[in-house]
Order: structure tokens, then C-alpha cells, then sequence
């Protein structure tokens, strides 16, 4: 099988170590498999099988599959990722240099989300079935089945075009506070707007759930005031799903800002990986697959400290 | 006329009387339509008096101690009555503020479900000391030392080292307990006990019989006591309320209600409290089941499941009314009660 695009992407430079599981990406990628096998992606059509050994050598394809993994995991783990097979630079590198991008738009789209999520899904559980209610409903059913990349180009005709307050294009600045906030402003409302919508909606229904609980009533019949019946003995108990969900969904968030990145053309992982993507840059790609493999890795175990924080019956030993 | 049960005696004139509840309905909405659970329920509770309500499970025993709080969730819930005089001062028209003052300080519950009436992130002693901060003028440190007072008046072992532990860490007799103390925190004049002893096994069940008979003696409060078994009745109540479908069909003083059970539902009752002295074999248990709210029938509602039923039962709903003159046993039964049957049939036919 040859590749339509294998003339496309010939490198020019010289990629020369690689790491091992960019086998398992290309052994589940089918059409790279072939092009990877028969090094026609980088070398040619026409490449010579000297060529063609060579490059399997170098990149230590002809060895078993087992070897190449435990090689790249160890190499890994000791801060070898590689490099990029275009650019030749480290891919570590490449990662650390964006990743404080990609990080502070999820951050602060999140802190965004929790921060008017929380308050209007229980704002709207109180008034449950009147028109503030249905309202944020409906508000935040049309912030769910916005697609990023739509909410985003929105944004920028409204607040970059239209009004002229922002700037079109994110270059994630950091000079200062004001070019710091104007850069990340857009970026982060378009994910955090999806992130308030989840967090209203999941804070909403939890929240209907515990004030019908019995110990609700209990608190009730003890003549605990209605302010502190919400949020101090509903609100914790509410929150234990809303956790599970913001843990859940900074792993869609994190995909989401591969879109939003684009759009506003700022530097970040989601950047990164389009940009591997359409090059064939296998190394770089599994280095970021590694990369967020830890992310989600770190999230899981945030999520479930934060349990432990809220409630009692989570305990670590 | 000797249809005038407990309206004889008014609080006005009775200081002596706690609780006066006339008329008490309440009625939850399904399916878009109003059903009556509790249906023109009057009872009183004397000051030091301990009240029991039984019946079997769904004839609206809860719903009548929720109602005297106004707890019934007011979503799909409604509470009327002609009145619910609490020393003197009728709570219907009250205010959620001036509501929430007498809960929890002046009448307290104590709730059915130990296992889920406790909140779960919560530490046991907050909830206790809770009652407190809002109704006395304590401070939090002041709270936790009067909570920690409570709970080892409940005699919970190790009071002081389980304080700060979590109702999950706490076992059903003991969750029962907590709930008990957060009860009594502010010395009410009345504890509506719901069936506060039903999920417990028959040794911490008879503790806590005891604890409660012990702290009314000790505080002259009042109790209402809920249950569906008429065996503990005996050893706790000073008066009996027997309710079915949401009716009280016969009250009287305790040993007056064991001596001459009348009405028939009180009677299967009777039947089928436990006993050891016979074997299981002559456990009666009543057949039949109480209707659900939204389907009761016309007329008695016990007489689909009633032996003596005549056709008068199933048109006409009797009336609580006296057995004999000027006696404080009361029951609601057309073949039992003071009746003359063949005219009231003959009304009814003709
Ligand atoms: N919130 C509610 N919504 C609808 N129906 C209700 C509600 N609460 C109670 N009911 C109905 O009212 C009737 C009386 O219920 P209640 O809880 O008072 O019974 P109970 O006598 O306390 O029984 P149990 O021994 O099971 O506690 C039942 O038929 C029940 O289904
Ligand atoms: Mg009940």
C-alpha cells in the first residue's frame, strides 16, 4: 500500500534516535504503519533498501518489539524523550517550553467554570421549576452544544473584531499583568463557559438530590437556619459528584484546548500535537501521548485528594 | 350527638395541655392530584405525657408528627388544619423564622432512619452542638462542651474521644443515639420519637426505651411516640392514638386500650404483637395491606380487610366517638361503637 502523501513530508534534516513506543502508535495506525515499514514516508518512493535499512536501524525498528518499549519507557524515565523527527530538537524540551501555556489556560478555565458553575447550578436547584431555573437550563444546554472551535470564533467576532477589546491572536504574553489577562482572556472563557455549563448542570442536579436527603430534613427539624442548611450540610455533600465530573471533564478540556489553541494561534501542547500530527512526527507525537498520559495521571490523583478533602468516609491509608 | 372527641377540652382553658391539634390534613400531590394522608386527624398531649401513634407502616404517622413541624416537603406537600396549638400559641400562620425557633428548642424529632437521618460529612459532635449555636446563646466552644454533656447522657462509651468521629464510624444503636442527644439539646417540651427503636436489634431497643422514659421523668418533656408495634406501646405510653389509612379509629389511655381493645384494626393488633409465652405458629398477622393515599375507598377504610364489616362501612366514615358516656376511650367503628346500626342504615338507604 503506498501512501498518497509520502512525497509530501520528506524530511530534510536528520532525525536520528528515536524511542520504542512509536511502534505501538504506528502498529495502531494502519495507514503509517505501511508508509513506517516500508520507510517510503520519509525516504521515497524510490529509496533504496540499503537506505531503507539504515533508517530501520537508526530508529531501532528491526529490533523486538519488547526491547524497543522497555528502551523508550527507560529512557523516559530518565528524562530522554527523544527528539522530533522533523525538527531534530528535544522533544522534552519542545513540551516544556508550551506546557506552561496549555496548563494556564486549563487552570484558570477551570477556576472560570467552578466559580459561576457552582453558584448558578445551585441558584437554579433553589429556584427549581421557575423561570430562573429554566433559564439556566437552557443557558447551559447551549453552552454544552456549542463546539469549542464555534464558541471561540464567536468570541473573537464579538470581543477582537466587533468591539475591539481583545486581541485576535493569543500569543500567551507574559510581560505583564494586563497583556497577560487580554491574551488569555478569550482563550479561557471559550473553555471556560463549556466548563460552567457541566459544573452548573451537575451542580444543579446534585444538589436536588441532597436537599430531598433525610439529614437535610434533620437539620431542618433541629432549626439550623435555611443559609446554613445550603451551604454548609447540603452544599459539601453536593460537591462530591461535581468533583468526580471536573476530574472527568479536565481530561475533555484538555482536548478541547487543541481547538482553541488553533483558533486563537497560541502556544500550547494542543499546538504541538496538530502540528506532529500533520508533519508524520511520530517521536514527537508518542512524547506528548506520554506527556498526557501524566496529565491525566496527575488529575486522577487530584481528584481523588480532593475526595478525601470533602468527604470524611474517603480515607487514605 | 356524642360525635365531639377531644374538642371537650380546650387548651385555653387546660394549661395543663401541651398540644392541641384539631382537624390536621395533610395531603401530598400525585400524578397532579391532591391525596390526603392524614385526614382530619384532633389529638392532645398533656405536659409529662407520653403519646404513642401505631399503626402499620404507610397509615401517615410520620406525616402527623412532620405536619406539627411543618416539615412535609412543601414541593408536593400541604398541611390545613383548624389548629395546632402549641402552649397556647397556634403554629399554623407562623412564620418560617418563628417556626424555625420552636424546632429543635421547643419541639425536637428524632427521626425514623438513624442510617440516613445523620449527615455524612458532618462530625457527630457538630451535629449535637448545632441545636445549640443557633438556640441558645452559645458560643462554638460553649456548643461542643454542652454537646459532649449530651452524648454521655445517651451513655454513647467514650464520648469525648468520638466527638470528632463521623456518623459512618458510628453503629445503628449508637447513630441512634446521637440523634436522641441532638434531640433533647435544648430541653423541648416535646420529642416526636419516630419509631426511634425499629431498626435496632431487641437488647439496644430496650436501652433506649429505657433512656427515653428515664429523660422524660428527668425533664417533665412530653413524647410522642411513634411505632407499629403495639408490644412496646405497654411499657412506654400513657396514652395510645391507633391510626389506620390516615385516621385515628381509637384512642385511649393505655390500660384501657389493652383491657377492652375495641375497634377491630386495634384488635388484629393485638393479635399480632410477638409474644413468647405462644409460638410462631399463632402469630396472626392482618391480611390485607393498607391502601396506598391515592387509591382509599369510601367509608371505613379498614372494612376490606375487616371480618365484622357490614354493607353500612363501606358508604359511611364513622366517627371517633366515646364507647361509653363520658369515658376518654374513644373509637371509630360503626359495628363496635356506640351505634344504634339499624337506623343509621335505614338513613342511609332511605
Ligand atoms: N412526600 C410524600 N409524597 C407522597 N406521598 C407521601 C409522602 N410522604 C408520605 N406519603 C404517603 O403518605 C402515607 C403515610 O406515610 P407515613 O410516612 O406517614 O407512614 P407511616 O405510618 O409513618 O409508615 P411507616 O411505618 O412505614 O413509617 C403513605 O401512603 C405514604 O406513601
Ligand atoms: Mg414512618
Amino acid at each position: 500500500m503506498k501512501d498518497h502523501h509520502a512525497h509530501l513530508y520528506r524530511p530534510s534534516t536528520d532525525y536520528s534516535h528515536t524511542d520504542a513506543i512509536g511502534r505501538h502508535v504506528d502498529y495502531l495506525c494502519p495507514g503509517a504503519y505501511c508508509a513506517w515499514r516500508s520507510g517510503t514516508d520519509y525516504l521515497g518512493d524510490q529509496a533504496s533498501a540499503a537506505a531503507l535499512d539504515a533508517m530501520r536501524e537508526r530508529l531501532g525498528l528491526n529490533r523486538p518489539l519488547l526491547e524497543q518499549y522497555f528502551e523508550f519507557m527507560g529512557n523516559a524515565l530518565s528524562g530522554d524523550w527523544g527528539e522530533s523527527m522533523v525538527t531534530g530538537k528535544s522533544i522534552l524540551g519542545e513540551v516544556i517550553n508550551v506546557l506552561p501555556y496549555t496548563l494556564e489556560l486549563t487552570f484558570v478555565s477551570v477556576i472560570f467554570g467552578v466559580v459561576t458553575g457552582i453558584p448558578l447550578g445551585i441558584w437554579s436547584a433553589l429556584h427549581r421549576n421557575q423561570l430562573i431555573d429554566y433559564f439556566v437550563r437552557l443557558m447551559t444546554l447551549i453552552g454544552l452544544s456549542f463546539p469549542a472551535f464555534v464558541s471561540a470564533i464567536l468570541l473573537l467576532i464579538i470581543f477582537s473584531i466587533n468591539l475591539g477589546w481583545l486581541p485576535v491572536i493569543s500569543s500567551g504574553g507574559r510581560d505583564d499583568f494586563i497583556g497577560w489577562f487580554r491574551d488569555l482572556a478569550l482563550p479561557a472563557l471559550t473553555l471556560g463557559t463549556i466548563m460552567t455549563a457541566y459544573i452548573a448542570r451537575v451542580t444543579r442536579s446534585s444538589m436536588l438530590d441532597v436537599l430531598s436527603e433525610d439529614y437535610i430534613r434533620t437539620a431542618r427539624a433541629k432549626g439550623v437556619p435555611n443559609k446554613v442548611i445550603i451551604w454548609h450540610h447540603a452544599l459539601r455533600n453536593a460537591l462530591i459528584p461535581v468533583v468526580t465530573m471536573v476530574g472527568l471533564f479536565l481530561g475533555v478540556l484538555v482536548g478541547n484546548s487543541v481547538l482553541t489553541e488553533i483558533v486563537f494561534n497560541r502556544p500550547g501542547l494542543g499546538k504541538l500535537i496538530v502540528g506532529a500530527l500533520g508533519q508524520r512526527d511520530y517521536t514527537m507525537l508518542q512524547g506528548l501521548m506520554v506527556c498526557y498520559a501524566f496529565i491525566i495521571i496527575f488529575i486522577n490523583i487530584l481528584t481523588d485528594l480532593t475526595y478525601g478533602l470533602i468527604d470524611p468516609r474517603v480515607k487514605y491509608q | 350527638m356524642h360525635t365531639m372527641p377531644n374538642s371537650i377540652q380546650s387548651s385555653e382553658s387546660n394549661p395543663d395541655i401541651i398540644l392541641d391539634v384539631r382537624k390536621l390534613r395533610t395531603s401530598f400531590r400525585i400524578a397532579g392530584e391532591w391525596h390526603a394522608a392524614v385526614r382530619d386527624i384532633s389529638f392532645t398531649l398533656r405536659r409529662n405525657e407520653t403519646l404513642a401513634l401505631v399503626g402499620e407502616s404507610g397509615c401517615g404517622k410520620s406525616v402527623t408528627a412532620l405536619s406539627v413541624l411543618d416539615l412535609v416537603p412543601s414541593q408536593n406537600g400541604r398541611i390545613e388544619a383548624e389548629q395546632i396549638q402549641f402552649n397556647g400559641r397556634n403554629l399554623l400562620g407562623l412564620s418560617e423564622d418563628e417556626m424555625r425557633e420552636i424546632r429543635g428548642n421547643r419541639i425536637s424529632m428524632i427521626f425514623q432512619e438513624p442510617m440516613t437521618a445523620l449527615n455524612p460529612v458532618l462530625s457527630v459532635g457538630h451535629q449535637v452542638a448545632e441545636a445549640l449555636l443557633y438556640h441558645r446563646d452559645m458560643n462554638k466552644e460553649e456548643a461542643n462542651r454542652a454537646a459532649l454533656e449530651l452524648l454521655d447522657q445517651v451513655k454513647i462509651p467514650s464520648a469525648s474521644s468520638r466527638f470528632k468521629e463521623y456518623p459512618h464510624q458510628f453503629s445503628g444503636g449508637m447513630r441512634q443515639r446521637v440523634m436522641i442527644a441532638m434531640a433533647l439539646a435544648c430541653r423541648p417540651d416535646i420529642i416526636l420519637a419516630d419509631e426511634p427503636t425499629t431498626a435496632l436489634d431487641v437488647t439496644i431497643q430496650s436501652q433506649i426505651l429505657a433512656l427515653l422514659g428515664e429523660l422524660k421523668r428527668d425533664t417533665g418533656m412530653s413524647l410522642i411516640f411513634i411505632t407499629h408495634n403495639l408490644g412496646v406501646v405497654a411499657s412506654i405510653a400513657d396514652r395510645v392514638a391507633v391510626m389506620y389509612a390516615g385516621n385515628i379509629v381509637e384512642i385511649a389511655d393505655v390500660d384501657s386500650l389493652f383491657a377492652h381493645p375495641t375497634h377491630p384494626y386495634t384488635e388484629a393488633l393485638m393479635r399480632s404483637i410477638p409474644r413468647s409465652d405462644r409460638d410462631t405458629e399463632t402469630l396472626h398477622s392482618i391480611p390485607g395491606q393498607v391502601p396506598p393515599i391515592s387509591r382509599m375507598p369510601d367509608g371505613c377504610r379498614f372494612a376490606a380487610r375487616c371480618d365484622l364489616a357490614r354493607p353500612i362501612c363501606r358508604k359511611l366514615d364513622p366517627a371517633l366517638q366515646q364507647i361509653n358516656a363520658g369515658s376518654t376511650h374513644e373509637v371509630a367503628c360503626w359495628v363496635r361503637g356506640d351505634h344504634d346500626l339499624t337506623a343509621i342504615e335505614d338513613r342511609a338507604n332511605g
